[in-house]
């Protein structure tokens, strides 16, 4: 029976082993760009697939992202949910706060039209029905892989 | 035989309505709000517009009582069960049935002022913010991104006295209308649309509305369906323990620890994929069933050979960094009883109801006592990892006695009954959800989903009353709150 010290040992250079690599091509060499995350009224699937998302599974900073805790450190704007009505003035207030060249991206089915809970007394639908949505990753939940190779290529000038 | 309580036999007076459901007149209805006997856990309040609803557990079987509204008021069950109070707003903001008699300050629970229309599911609805002047709205500054629950939930922490504000806490902002929407589907309608009611249930939630049409609808489960359902939950349950172990793990800055859940879970949601499933087990359940195309034993084989070579590390790295967690957002006991607060939050705290073992062919030798009493942080994330490791023998154990043992029968139909109701429910993995479903002409005429996280909201201002603003995100964190099933 392995000791506790060996087990912890091997522990960290699984971590260590895991390191997922770069999607991209060559790697990234540009500056990161802020990414921030923002739920708007969902099942919280797609959120949850944005944390898997910034786990050690996948190679978002490799592949020159990093996640933002501050609307004003954010370049992109990750939006999932269908747009709850007490939510709209908040997107509206993140939205303003980030600085300029930002970028709107709908993450998930409702956040790109409002998916099963588009229409009726509570939501706006997705942000489709707000404003012209040029990037967005559909699912429902999208996997996180799926989100990570639409950031890539969203960034090198692909739209969705 | 469980003998009855005093509350138990006030229910049983009235009318009988289905099984476990009994209607009583407006004195009965307020007697259980004042009666000094010791009182019956409340499990869920709500209203529409003609009725006023009660779940009690008695024992470990739902006891439901209900009682016409008259003009829109009611008496309402808060004075007694606090649990009770958001029922009371809901209900409030949907149809402008107002509670009488209640503590609260009749604040909105999710118009806000936002809804262009008052009282959305009344028969007369008005314009928007005209329910008796603009609705109550808490002015306090939100703290919403960053507090350390994944959905939409506002906190204000009380910066004199340390804590939080939970009177003035918003929990009904991610609001999305589903009672609305799911009001005249069919029950397979219904099902797909309760499927996306929480990422925390994405198979516990369904289940639990298939249970209740079972019973609404007279039909029997045969037992491989029932294993089948049961092996579906435990890999759900598995897969969110990990994720909300991740999340505390990250929350307290241990990343190794975080690292092995987020591999562990994503591994878990590939052999799910490769085995004809869906990976996070979305549209997994029907309503007499499962998704086509996936066959059980293979995929339970392939979930075991996959994630029990991973048990013993991330056991280990869960004691490593558990005293970081020691003491952080304490649940007493008598909190969790009161509020009928369960999962594995309130089975750390002492409350040991596990819906699971009340039910039909489950092999209890599989569940360990999880018989933490600490209520802390470090005390939840003990519990989670140790029913990862009981999930995945519950597992095992069915599937060396697959579709064996009796089938669960069908209720028979009661006489001079005409509408369809059941009660069901599941043990999810952050505690138990009830489903109550009325059918009329093949239809949904009413229907209530409880998220097991009203009970720990309501509970949320004495949990966290110690806890420092910089340890809130951890604590909410190791609590595994999501206001996704609360909102709806």
């Amino acid at each position: 029976m392995k000791s506790r010290t060996i087990s912890l040992v091997e522990a960290f250079l699984d971590v260590r082993r895991w390191r997922a690599r770069s999607v991209a091509s060559g790697g990234c060499t540009q500056l990161p760009i802020g990414l921030y995350f923002l739920e708007t009224g969902s099942c919280e699937g797609c959120a949850m697939e944005l944390e898997a998302l910034c786990g050690g599974a996948y190679a978002l900073e490799q592949n020159g992202f990093r996640r933002v805790l501050q609307p004003e450190d954010a370049d992109w704007l990750l939006v999932t949910g269908a747009v709850s009505r007490r939510c709209a003035e908040r997107l509206d207030q993140v939205w303003r706060a980030m600085p300029a060249g930002r970028s709107l991206i709908a993450i998930g089915r409702c956040a790109v039209d409002g998916g099963p809970f588009a229409g009726g007394y509570a939501t706006l639908g997705g942000l489709a029905g707000l404003t012209r949505v040029q990037r967005s990753v559909p699912g429902c939940p999208p996997e996180p892989a799926a989100i990570l190779a639409a950031l890539v290529a969203f960034r090198e000038g692909k739209a969705a | 035989m469980i003998p009855l309580s005093y509350m138990g036999r006030l229910v049983r007076g009235g009318e009988r309505l289905s099984y476990g459901h009994y209607a009583v007149d407006a004195p009965t209805w307020q007697a259980l709000w004042h009666t000094s006997e010791v009182a019956l856990p409340m499990l869920s309040f709500w209203a529409d517009e003609r009725r006023a609803y009660g779940l009690f557990l008695e024992g470990d079987q739902p006891l439901l009582v209900s009682t016409a509204i008259d003009d829109k008021r009611y008496v309402g069950p808060s004075q007694r069960y606090p649990v009770a109070e958001w029922g009371e707003r809901v209900a409030f903001d949907l149809y402008g049935v107002e509670a009488m008699e209640v503590p609260g300050d009749g604040r909105s629970a999710l118009d806000g002022g936002a809804w262009d229309i008052t009282w959305p599911l009344s028969q007369r609805p008005g314009p928007g913010g005209n329910h008796g002047g603009a609705p109550k709205v808490s002015k306090a500054p939100l703290w919403i991104d960053g507090n350390g629950v994944t959905g939409v939930f506002g906190l204000v922490p009380d910066m004199q006295q340390g804590g939080i504000r939970a009177e003035q806490c918003e929990a009904g902002l991610g609001h999305r209308g589903v009672t609305a929407q799911l009001l005249g589907r069919t029950p397979e309608e219904a099902m797909g649309l309760v499927a996306r009611m929480s990422a925390g249930g994405y198979v516990a939630y369904p289940l639990a509305l298939a249970r209740a049409l079972m019973q609404a609808e007279g039909r029997r489960i045969e037992p491989a369906l029932r294993d089948s359902w049961m092996v579906l939950l435990e890999i759900e349950r598995v897969s969110l323990h990990l994720h909300d172990v991740m999340l505390t793990a990250r929350a307290m800055d241990a990343g190794v620890l975080a690292a092995h859940c987020t591999h562990a879970r994503e591994a878990l949601a590939r052999v799910c994929v490769e085995n004809g499933a869906t990976r996070r087990l979305t549209d997994m359940i029907r309503k007499d069933g499962y998704r086509r195309g996936v066959e059980i034993v293979p995929l339970a084989q392939a979930v075991l050979r996959e994630m029990k070579p991973r048990l013993s590390k991330l056991a280990l790295l869960v004691d490593v960094y558990a005293p970081r967690l020691a003491g952080l957002a304490v649940l007493p006991v008598e909190l969790a009883r009161g509020l009928a607060i369960g999962g594995p939050v309130g089975r750390s705290s002492g409350r040991s109801l596990d819906l699971r073992r009340a039910e039909n062919g489950m092999r209890l030798d599989a569940l360990r006592a999880t018989g933490a009493s600490a209520g802390d942080a470090r005390a939840r994330q003990a519990v989670r990892m140790t029913e990862v490791f009981d999930a995945l023998r519950l597992i095992e154990r069915i599937l060396g006695s697959f579709g064996l043992g009796e089938a669960d029968e069908a209720y028979p139909a009661i006489p001079n009954v005409t509408d369809q109701e059941g009660v069901g429910a599941a043990e999810s993995a952050r505690g138990d959800v009830w489903a109550w479903v009325r059918l009329r002409d093949g239809r949904v005429d009413a229907i209530h989903m409880r998220d097991p996280a009203v009970p720990l909201l309501a509970g949320l201002g004495r949990i966290m009353k110690d806890v420092e603003v910089a340890m809130m995100p951890l604590a909410l964190r190791s609590l595994g709150v999501s206001t996704a099933g609360v909102a709806q």
